[in-house]
Parts: structure tokens; C-alpha cells; sequence
């Protein structure tokens, strides 16, 4: 193998032990959470037919893969060589879709702990993300500049399932601890029509899995970036960016163009928009790769598209190690166009995330 | 040779908003602010899609910060189609530089709307 770098910009890890996290749940709440199924998240109500995860992997007997720290090391970054991978917990993300808000601030700050004291001091080459109380913005804040001064956390992470879409000025004091703190907002798919959170899809709620999976975690990425878009929010926060994590890409051009069609005819109704939405985009937001639409062999296709959309300079691999839609890295640099290797596997995130990343030159 | 064009009254324009005409094959609308009463010469087919631009809108165009409205002082007509804004001075698409109509100049004698075309 050639001087590839690789940073991977979203693998899961998952709880091992429940005990070993109701450990890092402040003690007046932590006997609520033991009492619940599942630390009181809100349950899946759409679930993958045999498994959620990658059948080949490790486990401890009775536990998920990705519980153990070795687990990833040898899985997901040894074995490709990964020089950065950034976490993204897993379930833990659908708290801000949980019915109180303080048992999800309470969660939140269990699993940054957790985050912090079981994977981050355990191997340097991963990052965290800061967890937060979506459903109490000014809780959410708080967690993040509790969060922010521990500079291996490198991103504040948001869930695709929501109350309302992320632009909605109710979330704004989410976004001004995201400025202040110089930390990028990502959203990653997942809890739609789960506790709290808007029916997945915009049809009403679907029957199946596939469903869910196809439509769920598209539309809420596409309705949180158009919202963002919509509303202002990077004419507000000049400094703000945005990672888009795991809702599929083949759907941004039509969106894009979509709406730069709609904003000439209606932006009366959002005047502070004097550019085209999707130049802002190209500005302020990056998308993660997994899963990357097969093509049945039109793979020139999408990739002549998404270059209309910004690609390769919009696009940071991701693997999404360990779960079963898992995009393996040697696979997808051989997918990829040659020219745009070095860029989507390693450069753009290596540029988005920053300082923070702490790399070392090659 | 550009000629001056006699086109209607200027009561016409302020009763109707417009006056529509057709002057070496081409149709050219004239068109009123309705705040500031200026009138504007413009040709009446939107480049983007062939609509008749001049039966759209005049108004000033919106504008702002996140979530607060005000308006400029640019005038601009709203495609009566798919609202696209020309501006009533340049011809241009405000939102799309690509995009231009053609404007002719306007003068007021007598009571008369005269026509550069």
C-alpha cells in the first residue's frame, strides 16, 4: 500500500456493561436509569430484520461488537491503518429524543464521561464527539462548553430524528456554544420517529425497516441541511460548519438544485438569503460518504453529479464500522476517482476538524 | 434607429398597472411602481421560461437579517410565473446573472407614455 492517510470519520462504539455506564450517570438519577429498558432511550420501532451489526465481528458473549476499546483498535483502526477515527457513541444519540429533558441532559453528560474515560484516554488515535440535549438548547449549550475544553472531543453531535429541524430558532443557543467554542455541528441520521422526535419520511410513519432505512435517514439529513440553509443559520454564524454523517449523498444534487430553483422565486419569504443556498453549502457544510449509494455499475454517474454538488471537497470518508451497511476502506478507495482519493479520505476531514485532530504532518 | 414610441396614457398605466404593446415585433410592457410611481419599460417575455414577465409584480425587494424583514430600496418586478425578480432598472435577475430582459427608456409628456425602442 502506497503513503495513503486515512481518517474515519464515523465509527460507532457501543455500550458494554450496563453498569460500567450507570457508573458515569450522576448518583440521584442513576437508579432511574438502571429501572429502564435500555437506559430510558427511546426504542427502535422499525429494526433490521437478523442484526444491526457486521456478523464477522468480536464480542464479548451477550454483548455488542464495538463494546471493547480492543474491539475498534484492531477491527476498525489497525487493520486499515486509520490514523484518526472520530466516535459517534451509537443509541446514545436519540437522548435528545427522549420525553424529559433532564433525564436527557443527565445522559448526555454520562456518556461524554464515558466517552472521555473508556475510549479517548484508551488510544490516541481517536476523537469524541459531545453529546447533547437537543430537546433543551440551553442544557445543550452547557454540556458543550463543560465538554469543549477537552480538545480530543472534536464535534458536537446532533441526531437526524427532531422535534423540528435544526434551522428553527430554538435551537440557536445550541449553535452560539458551537461558534464559541470553534466546534463543528454534526448531524448523523438515526432516531427518526423514535420517542419525541417527526414521523421519518414526511408521509407518515412507514411498515418496514427498509423503509425506514431508505427514507428515514435521508430525509431528516436533507430536512436539517435545508432547514439550516432556509433559516439563515450561516449568514448568522459566519464561523459555523456542519458535518452531514450518514444520510446518503446520491440525493444532494437534485436537492441542491431544488432549492436554489425554489429560492429565486421565493425568497421574499427568506430575504436574508442574497446567495444561492447551494453556494453556502459548498462554504459551510461537509457530508460523511457511508453508505454510498451502489450504483449497478453507474458509478460515473453519481460522481459526475455530486461533483455539481461540490464534490470531492464536500465529502470525508466514513466506514461506520461496526454496523451491517459497513463501507470498508480499501473497498471505497477503489470506488472512489483516483483524483479524488487523497482528498475524501484524508484531507477534507483532516481540514474540517483542524487543530484539534493533532496530526502530524506527513 | 431607436424611435420614441407613443404608448398609451398615463392614466392607462395608473388605472392598470401596465401598458402592453407591441413595437417591431417585439412586445414590450410598461409597468408602474406603485409606491414610487415610476414606470418602467420592459420586454414582456421572461428569459426563463418565456412567461409574460410584465403581467408580474412591482415591488421593492425584500430584505434582511436571520428572521428579521425589511426592504431595499431596488424595485423589482416578480415574474408572474415562478416569481423570479428582475430588476426594473438593469433588467437583470437579481438572483441569477445569467438572466437579463431587455429594458427601453420611458418618458412622460403631456400626459402621454412615450416609449425608447
Amino acid at each position: 500500500m502506497s503513503e495513503r492517510r486515512l481518517i474515519d470519520c464515523d465509527i460507532h462504539q457501543e455500550f458494554g456493561d450496563s453498569e460500567e455506564f450507570l457508573a458515569f450517570i450522576e448518583p440521584g438519577q442513576r437508579d432511574w436509569f438502571r429501572a429502564q429498558a435500555y437506559f430510558g432511550l427511546p426504542g427502535y420501532t422499525w429494526s433490521h430484520p437478523s442484526a444491526w451489526f457486521r456478523q464477522d465481528l468480536e464480542h464479548e458473549p451477550g454483548q455488542f461488537p464495538a463494546s471493547k476499546v480492543e474491539h475498534v483498535q484492531r477491527e476498525a483502526l489497525d487493520r486499515h491503518d486509520v490514523e484518526i477515527g472520530v466516535l459517534t457513541g451509537d443509541d446514545g444519540v436519540t437522548a435528545s429524543l427522549m420525553g424529559s429533558s433532564y433525564r436527557a441532559a443527565a445522559f448526555a453528560r454520562a456518556h461524554n464521561d464515558w466517552m472521555r474515560e473508556l475510549w479517548l484516554e484508551r488510544d490516541p488515535r481517536l476523537r469524541g464527539s459531545i453529546l447533547c440535549p437537543a430537546q433543551d438548547p440551553a442544557a445543550a449549550a452547557e454540556e458543550i462548553r463543560r465538554c469543549a475544553e477537552d480538545e480530543r472531543f472534536v464535534q458536537i453531535l446532533l441526531v437526524g430524528g427532531s422535534e423540528r429541524p435544526y434551522g428553527d430558532p430554538r435551537y440557536l443557543q445550541l449553535f452560539e456554544a458551537a461558534v464559541e467554542t470553534g466546534l463543528p455541528v454534526a448531524i448523523h441520521s438515526g432516531g427518526e420517529g423514535m420517542g419525541i422526535g417527526a414521523t421519518p419520511g414526511g408521509a407518515g410513519n412507514p411498515t418496514f425497516y427498509i423503509e425506514w432505512h431508505t427514507l428515514g435517514s435521508a430525509c431528516s439529513i436533507m430536512a436539517h441541511l435545508v432547514s439550516l440553509l432556509c433559516h439563515g443559520t450561516f449568514e448568522r454564524f459566519g464561523e459555523l460548519r456542519v458535518i452531514l454523517l450518514e444520510g446518503g449523498l446520491a440525493w444532494l444534487p437534485g436537492i441542491l438544485w431544488r432549492l436554489d430553483t425554489n429560492w429565486r422565486g421565493l425568497r421574499a419569504e427568506v430575504p436574508w438569503l442574497d446567495r444561492k443556498p447551494s453556494e453556502v453549502m459548498r462554504e459551510h457544510v461537509r457530508f460523511t460518504t457511508q453508505p454510498l449509494e451502489h450504483t449497478d455499475g453507474h458509478d460515473d454517474l453519481l460522481f459526475e453529479m455530486l461533483a455539481e454538488a461540490g464534490a470531492p471537497e464536500i465529502l470525508c470518508f466514513a466506514s461506520d464500522y461496526p454496523h451491517w451497511d459497513y463501507d470498508d476502506p480499501d473497498h471505497m478507495l477503489k470506488r472512489f476517482p483516483a483524483e479524488w482519493r487523497e482528498q475524501v479520505m484524508f484531507e477534507n476531514a483532516a481540514a474540517f476538524y483542524g487543530a484539534r485532530l493533532g496530526l502530524v504532518p506527513a | 434607429m431607436k424611435a420614441w414610441h407613443e404608448v398609451g396614457s398615463l392614466t392607462d398605466v395608473e388605472r392598470e398597472g401596465r401598458i402592453l404593446i407591441r413595437i417591431g415585433g417585439r412586445e414590450i410592457g410598461v409597468v408602474r411602481d406603485p409606491e414610487g410611481g415610476g414606470l418602467h419599460a420592459m420586454r414582456n417575455r421572461c428569459p426563463h421560461s418565456g412567461a409574460p414577465l410584465c403581467l408580474g409584480s412591482v415591488r421593492r425587494r425584500e430584505t434582511g437579517q436571520p428572521g428579521r424583514y425589511a426592504v431595499e430600496d431596488r424595485v423589482v418586478l416578480h415574474c408572474p410565473w415562478h416569481g423570479w425578480e428582475f430588476d426594473v432598472d438593469s433588467g437583470r435577475c437579481v438572483d441569477d446573472e445569467r438572466m437579463r430582459v431587455a429594458v427601453y427608456p420611458v418618458r412622460i409628456e403631456d400626459g402621454r407614455v412615450l416609449v425608447q425602442a
